[in-house]
């Protein structure tokens, strides 16, 4: 399984790959640094300047919106993906690198997994209503719903609670995967929700797959086959500042000067497409700061649409708030074992008062740290946000995932 | 040699000497506070291990900032031969002998404490029964404030015979136990699990350390201990209140009766 890594596609760079072999994207040194004091900065600011913790863009150019930005940062399709994942585990199955009857993909946040498998032309398996199940319960709740043929759980972290009462019903499927005895099935679990269970069931080997995270180069080609219309046009992006290249992905003898934005972008976002869209979104332009006619520079003008991009220290994260208590940690580390969870559950799982959740959670929501679904009650981290919050939990010692 | 040559050595030094010599120990004295107060209220806004790299760093320090500026004065006061060194430490050591052993021993240990680090401020130590964490590390004496917020001064001499327990050893792991006195006569296995359950689903786990519930048995009760990390060591006395209510919750559920210690011992 050391070298499990299937073909590409221009919409899963990378492809699919055992989940030991994911590593960070790699950067220089320089750039680690100076990432690590931008950090420690943010943290001292954030107890300073509480009120500057919501998105900021710190260039006065109109920022694309509406239908200019669908087209230029158009949200990746679902369909598209989840046949593109099933046409590699069926290659991973034919070379005999993956022989189990449920194939497994943990992925971390916003990565588009869940929204993919929903597409998938299986019988989606819901939670329950009730998630606080006994053995026995549990146990008759799978049996029936393992027994009407091939399946698909979108988001695992759905079906379970962090409370005692809320780990059978995941404790009894994976003991029917290891044993293969849940049929054939897809499964699709987020990297938090994967991290917690690792750790509470040590032997747990479900030889899980997960997305290859997008260095520089593989995420300038999805965001240009994004943009692109899948290749039907060209598009190009150049930064604001200095009218250097960031799409369209370089070609072998392309003369075109390149910004190292998509490098720096990857690495932001440590290779999770979800977020890196997310980024990218904000810091797509309607012109530049100086044009090149005005500055008396001749370029080349490449034909297609044509945007412009703000470089990542021109725009301002969301951060997480200073707390003296550890109330909004504890929300946000639960909403991503959960991968988003409502009032009540947030209750139950941090053991918090409601009244206090509602008011940490109006704060959460004014920083661009969570959002809420328009259609329930649940309320879920923002790709925005997502880089602040793990690294906010890492530094104040919850376990965090692994990507 | 009946003066040890000290009259020739301190005869040169003029008041003007002594004037530039008090400016330097007073700006080593302005800078010491601001690194004593500055670097512990930044240490206060970050979290994990950079708060307690920050914190150790603070004695450290000092100690630099001692040791630069007696190198300094010690030049603008005498000729820095080999005769006036050997009067000027020979004074030094005469005072310190007889008239300060004891704060000689206690000084000469807190440099001993910088360099073993058997306690760095952030750690939580037990010394002759008392339990608290290093606030600061002085010259003389180390300041550790207990779980009631009490502030025990212990002179770094007791480092020489004393025994020191330390909990953290410097990192942000800090084993925190929850101990249970259950009626016997229950499924031991079960409720090892449910214990287990309910060391994981509490919020305050550190669930990538090590959880470990082990049970044994005295004369009237069957004793678990829920051993594990909370996230920070600051917050072990809610970490060990927070495993305690839920496992006496899960107690309750399954009909198994809580025994008191008190009740226990007088058995």
């Amino acid at each position: 399984m050391a070298n499990d890594v299937v073909e590409d596609h221009p919409y899963l760079p990378g492809g699919l790959i055992a989940l030991d072999q994911w590593k960070t994207p790699e950067t220089s040194v320089q750039k680690t640094i100076r990432g690590a004091f931008r950090d420690i900065l943010d943290q001292l600011r954030a107890g300073i300047s509480p009120e500057e913790q919501a998105f900021q863009s710190l260039d006065d150019l109109p920022m694309l919106s509406g239908d200019r930005l669908k087209e230029f940062a158009p949200e990746p399709d679902a369909a598209l993906l989840a046949q593109v994942l099933v046409d590699q585990f069926d290659l991973l199955h034919r070379d005999g690198a993956c022989h189990r009857e449920v194939n497994f993909v943990v992925a971390p946040p916003f990565s588009g997994v869940k929204e993919a498998l929903r597409c998938l032309s299986r019988r989606v398996l819901t939670p329950p209503d009730n998630l606080l199940m006994t053995e026995q319960d549990a146990g008759a709740w799978w049996d029936e719903q393992l027994s009407g043929g091939d399946w698909v759980i979108p988001e695992l972290a759905d079906f379970w609670l962090r409370h005692p009462g809320g780990l059978n019903l995941l404790r009894e499927l994976f003991a029917r995967i290891a044993l293969d005895h849940a049929g054939n099935g897809m499964v699709g679990c987020s990297s938090w929700c994967w991290q917690f269970w690792r750790q509470y069931s040590p032997e747990l080997s479900l030889a899980p797959y997960t997305l290859a995270p997008l260095t520089g180069e593989q995420l300038t080609r999805w965001l240009d086959y994004l943009a692109s219309g899948q290749g039907e046009q060209q598009v190009t992006a150049r930064m604001t500042r200095d009218g250097l290249y960031v799409l369209p992905a370089p070609g072998q003898d392309s003369a075109l000067k390149y910004s190292s934005f998509n490098q720096d972008l990857a690495t932001l976002a440590r290779g999770n497409r979800g977020v890196a869209l997310a980024i990218w979104q904000r810091t797509l332009r309607a012109r530049p700061e100086k044009d090149d006619e005005d500055s008396g520079k001749e370029v080349v003008r490449l034909a297609g649409r044509r945007c412009w991009v703000a470089p990542l220290d021109q725009i301002s994260l969301p951060s997480v708030p200073a707390s003296a208590g550890r109330q909004p940690s504890h929300i946000l580390h639960a909403l991503l074992l959960h991968d988003g969870l409502d009032t009540e559950q947030v209750a139950l799982v941090t053991g918090l008062q409601k009244q206090d959740i509602a008011l940490t959670l109006d704060r959460l929501i004014r920083s661009e740290l969570v959002g809420r679904a328009p259609e329930s009650d649940v309320y879920r981290v923002t790709p925005l946000g997502y880089s602040a919050v793990r690294k906010n939990l890492q530094a104040r010692g919850y376990p965090v995932d692994g990507f | 040699m009946g003066d040890f040559g000290f009259k020739e050595t301190f005869a040169s030094i003029t008041t003007d000497a002594l004037l530039n010599a008090l400016m330097v120990v007073i700006l080593a004295s302005l800078v010491i506070m601001l690194v004593q107060k500055l670097l512990p209220a930044l240490a206060g806004k970050l979290g994990g291990k950079l708060r307690l790299y920050l914190l150790a760093s603070v004695p450290l320090l000092r100690l630099l900032i001692i040791v630069l500026t007696i190198v300094t004065v010690v030049p603008i006061l005498v000729e820095p031969s080999f005769e006036n060194m050997v009067a000027i430490f020979g004074a030094l050591g005469l005072a310190l002998g007889f008239a300060f052993k004891d704060y000689a021993n206690s000084l000469i240990a807190g440099i001993v404490t910088l360099y073993e680090m058997p306690y760095r401020p952030g750690d939580w130590i037990e010394v002759n029964g008392r339990y608290g964490e290093v606030r600061s590390i002085g010259t003389r004496a180390a300041e550790i404030v207990t779980l009631d917020d009490t502030v025990i001064v212990i002179p770094h001499s007791l480092l020489w015979n004393t025994l020191l327990a330390n909990g953290n050893d410097g990192t942000d792991n800090l084993m925190c136990v929850a101990e249970l006195h259950l009626d016997p006569n229950h499924n031991v296995a079960r409720m090892q699990q449910l214990f287990r359950d309910v060391v994981f689903t509490c919020p305050l786990t550190k669930t990538y350390q090590p959880v470990i519930v082990t049970v044994s048995a005295t004369d009237d009760a069957m004793r678990y201990r829920l051993k594990a990390y909370p996230l920070e060591p600051r917050e072990q006395s809610r970490f060990i209140s927070d495993l305690t209510a839920r496992a006496a919750d899960v107690c309750a559920r399954e009909g198994v009766r809580m025994v008191s210690k008190r009740v226990t011992d007088a058995a």
